[in-house]
């Protein structure tokens, strides 16, 4: 491995002062389990590990507690704290099936929310290191080339997926992030936080490359049901090839406000809106299911190799919703 | 024998910098930096307990956790296999809770509590997981089983009760290549393991023993070839080509050569070295110009230590004249195609014949005359990796004109003869040693590349070297199953039976042949015309060659779809059209020396019910189909020269054989025979293995043949040292006595082959393309079983491996530059513990004296049908088939389509 220089700063002030002292050399690691195995393939240039776990002045950010008016979670919450944290189990199953359904439980034990959030693209040929937009180059090898597991929706001019399994179940519980930065800290909903290629090719997110992603609030919404569907190619250690999102808020039997965000098909977690538009006000039947499915998929542009996905996603939806609205 | 593999050993003179001999560690090398050592790296004093000691050293903040534990604190029971949390072979806990340490800094467990497998056991007492895995068979090679523990031990540490499924959601982020998933699950949840011989077992062979070696394995004290540090060793690393073909116009290794703490820098210029047993057809160099292949080594580095080595890695300076280039075996043979090696991209036959290889009997146009029904289908299958959980390594040291080479091979005496073909050295001055290795598969059969570089390297830098592949390099670098094009056209009358039966198949063999490239299974049928055509094609994509049951998986998936839909054709239940098909003679004219293939078919139904579980296809779309499927497999279980030595004194007995256990149970075999052989208990027998200075040849952990071949050697030692005994009349006294055997027995006018029979159900989720394997049953003829509980595990292993053949394993390329676009284990999608199912086994075993005891091979057996037979379940339950492997959601949503 090239030489590194771990740091451990004292808070978030001045965990952000040494990343804008040290610029590209130097990036934020959380568990680090994205992180080293980049450096060592040579996909990032970071010499200065910026170690949040480090940090003598922790304050809130391992810790899932109470607000006032919902949860806050630090952005250094291990996957598995999460998965298994009663007071996330309790009012937001899908942020925790989620949370369970990445990688392995030895990444879960160290990997973090805040570092699964923001976790770089693992498309073969970004992690393969070709000369791609996501390495600065000027092209997407994947748009004709091995492209069974890119973007259906969203893509262009690069066709990476957002690989992370928080983020959509997040989005759809309305969560919010706290960013702390140079000129100090920012709030800004899970559902801005994700960009385009076509908005800007180089990154995945909004964040500067010297602001931290500090924590995570979770509204808490009477009535609410949610769950994460995801499929895998094998039974673990994969993204996925697609999964679902979906948070209902239900009276009765009535859906009153449906929340639906796809993962690993789109760039950025993907959002349906329309879809959400259809289930409003309505009693999930069947029928209704079915035209959910379908209506996920409506304007997917499959690449040569992808077009699984679009049938995939159809029915996904559909069957999701379907459970969740059975439930009892 | 290859003219171009004697060689003087180096063309011209190495680079070599100043040859001092330098500190090993450079704990305290911060400030003043001594002449010859690279500038200090950041560093961090940091303080930790590891198995309850505490330490405080000053770690470059560089390191991984793994590499402090292996490198630095010499607790080398915890592993690497891919070095990219892809594996778990580096599982570790810290402060109690399993994470991987290949995926940690160092520095990041200041203030904190590691537990690796050394501090499991408590002294000399076992952690009753540890017994249990030991008892139940839970290591193969072993080389995954201390990430396995560790997992395990979370599990029960936070729940001591826990269901199977905890324990496989627990475990799941552990692959085991050896794919001994369910004798790990059983072991932790404290199920001990069934299988007993069939046959009345003699006083030790056919009884169930564990593992003479488990303890070791399951300690972390068995030593891998990664395990050895010598004193003053360097480590190497390799430069490979980015290209698929590309001539090398300039090497420039300046910058290297001035890099404080490298020692050597080889590339072509220097080194002409051949590798012969990497290419029996064309000369293959260490570093080859053209390069190939993407991975074909271009350059060596040895340096003071792992990251130097690859620091200077990255300042030498290569430019390449890129070639064009082929991937497809078919396209490679079209005209106007690049050649990849001199000649033609047809690898030429034995004969030196540019022709395909051909098999033929009868006449085919007489056979589809007198066929009513005929089926023409064309089956792909792909390039997949052997994937051993151990990469590739190498220590190779010298002392004057001696060689000792510490090697994960399924061979030393192989490898010993072909380092000193190679090396142009008398076989005398080459020691190989093996004594713990991490699984092979076929592809550590012979000496290595791996081995000759670093051989080279240590040679011209006058001090050890150790090279350790990476997992990419071991993907890209080695070898994996070649990818085949199998077009068939088989022929049938009304009532069945087979007429005509015709393959033309092609397989791919990157721009080297090491050996065959086969496509077998036809001669599992009998019929009266036939011909197998297969052409082994230059492309240049990575090297194939041998990976568990060679020729057969892909093969037999090809043969035994067609008869499958010929039988659907014909509406025959695909049992009796099996039954009614089968072959009873080799190639219709070699009688077997036994032959229970139709024993295995027929029980291996009853057991699995087949009659009532079999329906013929009606094409439902219910969202989950069911479906159930059966093929069938053989392996030659060869006989032939193998040697072993036993020394007797003062009660004991010593059993000298020059294996390597791959994971096999080979070791426990071999002194299960011997304590048989001798009248002894098994625990009065010692095996000395793994060390051509202290064991004769032997065949090599290959073709599935040491049971046999050394096996009989052993036997016929006894023999020989019974009769000493019994000539001394009771007088034996403390005086050693020793003899050796080396037979090469032969069976002429006669095949000998295991057979095997499986039958499967599967599920198809028909919405979102998945298959589920719900049951599998594997019924086997191998001989007499020596040992029930290790060779179930063998089938086990190996039928699961087939599964992550069928459903999951491909190493996909980039079809415009040539490039593979997912090696190692994320992108293979290696089987895991939540993939893999129960697989039930049932050994028949018949007496065929030509074997040591009636023993005849269980290693490559298990993983010839299984494609075969989850593609005929995948036609049973949706009436789709599917012909391109592997058979992932993409293929099958597409199949239904
Ligand atoms: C083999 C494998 C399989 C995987 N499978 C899955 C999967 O199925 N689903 C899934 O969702 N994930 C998967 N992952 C990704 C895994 O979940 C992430 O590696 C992990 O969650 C990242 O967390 P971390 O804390 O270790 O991140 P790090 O490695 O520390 O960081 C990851 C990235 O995020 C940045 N970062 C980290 N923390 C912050 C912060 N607070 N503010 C701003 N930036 C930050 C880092 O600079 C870096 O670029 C897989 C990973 C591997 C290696
Ligand atoms: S070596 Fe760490 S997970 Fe493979
Ligand atoms: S025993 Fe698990 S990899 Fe060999």
């Amino acid at each position: 491995m090239r030489r590194l220089t771990n740091v451990n700063p004292a808070s978030l002030v001045e965990s952000v002062e040494r990343l804008t002292a040290d610029g590209t050399r130097a990036a934020v690691v959380g568990g680090g389990t994205d992180l080293l195995g980049m450096i060592k393939d040579d996909l990032v240039p970071t010499e200065v590990l910026v170690n949040l776990k480090g940090l003598t002045e922790r304050g809130s950010l391992d810790l899932v507690e109470t607000e006032p008016v919902g949860i806050r979670i630090g952005g250094l919450v291990t996957l598995a704290q999460l998965s298994t944290h009663p007071l996330v189990t309790a009012q937001y199953r899908g942020l925790a099936e989620a949370a369970g359904s990445a990688a392995t439980p030895q990444i879960r034990n160290v990997g973090t929310v805040a570092g699964n959030i923001c976790q770089r693209p693992w498309c073969w040929y970004f992690r393969q290191n070709f000369p791609c937009y996501k390495h600065g180059g000027n092209r997407c090898f994947s748009r004709v080339g091995e492209n069974e597991f890119n973007a259906i929706f969203g893509g262009g001019p690069s066709y990476i997926v957002h690989p992370s399994d928080t983020a959509p179940a997040l989005i759809t519980l309305g969560a919010n992030f706290r960013i702390v930065g140079p000129s100090g800290e920012r709030v800004i909903s899970a559902s801005d936080f994700f960009t385009l290629p076509r908005t800007d090719v180089s990154r995945e997110n909004i964040l500067e490359p010297n602001e931290v992603l500090a924590n995570i609030y979770v509204p808490s919404t009477p009535g609410l049901r949610s769950t994460y569907a995801k499929v895998l190619d094998r039974e673990a250690w994969t993204h996925a090839v697609t999964s679902v999102a979906l948070a209902l808020e239900m009276d009765g039997n009535v859906v009153s406000r449906a929340s639906i965000v796809l993962g690993g098909v789109a760039p950025i977690p993907w959002p349906l809106k329309a879809v959400e538009e259809l289930l409003a006000g309505q009693r999930i039947t069947e029928s209704l299911a079915a035209e959910a499915g379908r209506l996920a998929v409506d304007g997917a542009q499959p690449l040569s190799k992808n077009g699984y996905k679009v049938t995939l996603t159809e029915n996904l939806v559909r069957n999701t919703l379907q459970s969740l609205a059975n439930e009892v | 024998m290859n003219p171009v593999s004697r060689r003087a050993f180096l063309k011209s003179s190495v680079a070599v910098t100043a040859a001092t001999t330098f500190p090993r560690t450079r704990l305290s090398a911060a400030g003043q930096e001594p002449d010859g050592v690279p500038p200090a790296a950041p560093q961090t004093t940091i303080s930790l307990r590891v198995n309850s000691e505490r330490h405080t050293l000053e770690v470059e903040d560089r390191w991984t956790l793994v590499e402090l534990l292996r490198d630095h604190l010499q607790l080398t029971g915890t592993k690497v296999g891919c070095d990219r949390g892809e594996c778990g072979a580096c599982t570790v806990h810290l402060d109690g809770m399993p994470v991987y340490s290949c995926s940690q800094l160092a520095v990041w467990a200041d203030g904190r509590e590691v537990t690796t497998v050394e501090g499991l056991a408590d002294g000399v007492h076992l952690d009753p997981l540890q017994q249990a895995f030991i008892d139940g068979d839970g290591p193969q090679c072993g080389f995954c089983t201390s990430g396995q523990l560790m997992s395990a031990k979370a599990v029960v540490m936070t729940n001591p009760n826990p269901t199977e499924d905890e324990v496989r959601q627990g475990m799941a982020g552990n692959i085991c290549r050896c794919s001994n998933y369910n004798r790990y699950v059983a072991a932790v949840m404290s199920r001990p393991p069934q299988q007993a011989s069939r046959l009345d077992p003699l006083a030790t062979v056919g009884v169930s023993h564990p593992r003479i070696d488990a303890r070791e394995r399951v300690t972390g004290l068995a030593q891998y070839t990664g395990d050895v540090a010598v004193p003053d060793m360097l480590y190497a690393r390799v430069i490979r080509s980015p290209h698929p073909h590309a001539r090398i116009t300039r090497i420039d290794t300046t910058h290297a050569l001035e890099m404080p703490g490298v020692h050597v820098v080889l590339t072509r210029q220097q080194c002409d070295v051949t590798w012969s047993s990497g290419d029996s057809h064309n000369p293959r160099y260490l570093f080859n110009n053209p390069v190939r292949f993407v991975g074909d080594p271009v350059a060596a580095v040895a340096a003071i230590d792992r990251h130097t080595a690859e620091a200077a890695l990255k300042v030498i300076d290569v430019d390449y004249e890129p070639l064009d280039f082929v991937l497809d075996h078919e396209e490679a043979l079209l005209s106007g195609i690049v050649e990849v090696q001199p000649g033609g991209n047809l690898s030429p036959r034995r004969d030196g014949e540019r022709l395909p290889e051909i098999y033929q009997r009868g006449d085919l146009d007489v056979g589809f005359a007198a066929s009513d029904v005929i089926v023409e289908e064309t089956y792909v299958s792909k390039h997949h990796n052997n994937a051993q959980m151990e990469p590739r390594s190498a220590v190779a040291q010298w002392t004057g004109d001696q060689l000792t080479l510490w090697s994960p091979t399924q061979g030393i005496s192989n490898t010993r003869r072909d380092m000193a073909r190679d090396l142009d050295i008398p076989p005398e001055r080459v020691r190989v040693i093996c004594q713990y290795m991490g699984g092979g598969f076929g592809n550590k059969n012979q000496n290595q590349d791996s081995d000759l570089i670093a051989a080279v390297l240590a040679r011209e830098a006058g001090r050890p070297v150790k090279l350790e592949l990476t997992r990419k390099e071991d993907f890209l670098g080695v070898h994996g199953r070649w990818p085949t094009t199998q077009h068939y056209k088989i022929g049938a009358s009304r009532d069945g039976t087979l007429q005509a039966l015709q393959l033309r198949g092609y397989s791919g063999m990157g721009p080297h042949r090491k050996s065959s490239g086969g496509i077998a299974g036809i001669e599992l049928f009998r019929c009266p015309n036939v011909r197998r055509e297969v052409s082994p094609v230059y492309t240049n994509m990575t090297v194939a060659a041998n990976f568990r049951g060679p020729a057969y998986p892909q093969g037999v998936w090809g043969i035994e779809s067609v008869m499958d839909q010929l039988a659907h054709e014909l509406a025959i239940d695909p049992l009796d059209f099996h039954l009614h098909n089968l072959t009873r003679e080799y190639n219709d004219e070699t009688p077997y020396t036994s032959w229970s293939l139709r024993e295995c078919i027929t029980e291996g139904a009853d057991r699995f019910d087949w009659a009532n579980r079999w329906r013929q296809p009606n094409g439902r779309t219910d969202r989950v189909a069911r479906g159930v499927g059966m093929a069938i497999g053989m392996f030659a279980a060869r006989l032939g020269r193998s040697s072993a030595v036993l020394r007797l004194e003062q009660n004991h007995l010593w059993l000298h054989i020059g294996v390597t256990d791959i994971g096999t149970a080979t070791k426990t075999a071999m002194a299960q025979i011997a304590a048989e052989a001798m009248d002894m208990n098994l625990t009065d027998v010692t095996v000395v293995w793994g060390d051509t200075d202290q064991c004769p040849y032997s065949v090599g952990e290959s073709g599935s043949r040491t049971t046999t071949h050394t096996g009989h050697a052993i036997i016929q030692a006894a023999e020989d040292l019974k009769r000493q005994i019994a000539a001394l009349n009771g007088a034996l006294g403390d005086r050693p006595l020793i003899a050796q055997a080396t037979p090469e027995p032969t069976i002429e006018g006669m095949a000998r082959y295991a057979s095997a029979a499986h039958f499967v159900e599967i599920e198809v989720d028909t919405e979102l393309g998945g298959i589920a394997v719900m049951q599998y049953l594997a019924m086997h003829e191998s001989g007499r079983i020596i040992n029930p509980l290790t060779a179930e595990s063998q089938i086990k292993g190996g039928v699961t491996m087939g599964i992550g053949m069928a459903l999951h394993e491909e190493l996909v390329y980039d079809r415009a530059t040539g490039v593979p676009v997912n090696p190692g284990y994320y992108g293979a999608k290696v089987m895991t513990h939540l993939d893999a199912p129960e697989i039930e086994v049932h050994f028949i075993e018949p007496i065929d004296t030509f074997g040591p005891y009636s023993a005849k091979n269980v290693g490559e057996p298990p993983v010839i049908p299984v494609v075969a037979a989850i593609g005929n379940a995948v036609f049973n339950a949706t009436g789709r088939r599917i012909k391109e492997l592997p058979m992932t959601r993409t293929r099958v949503v597409e199949a239904l389509a």
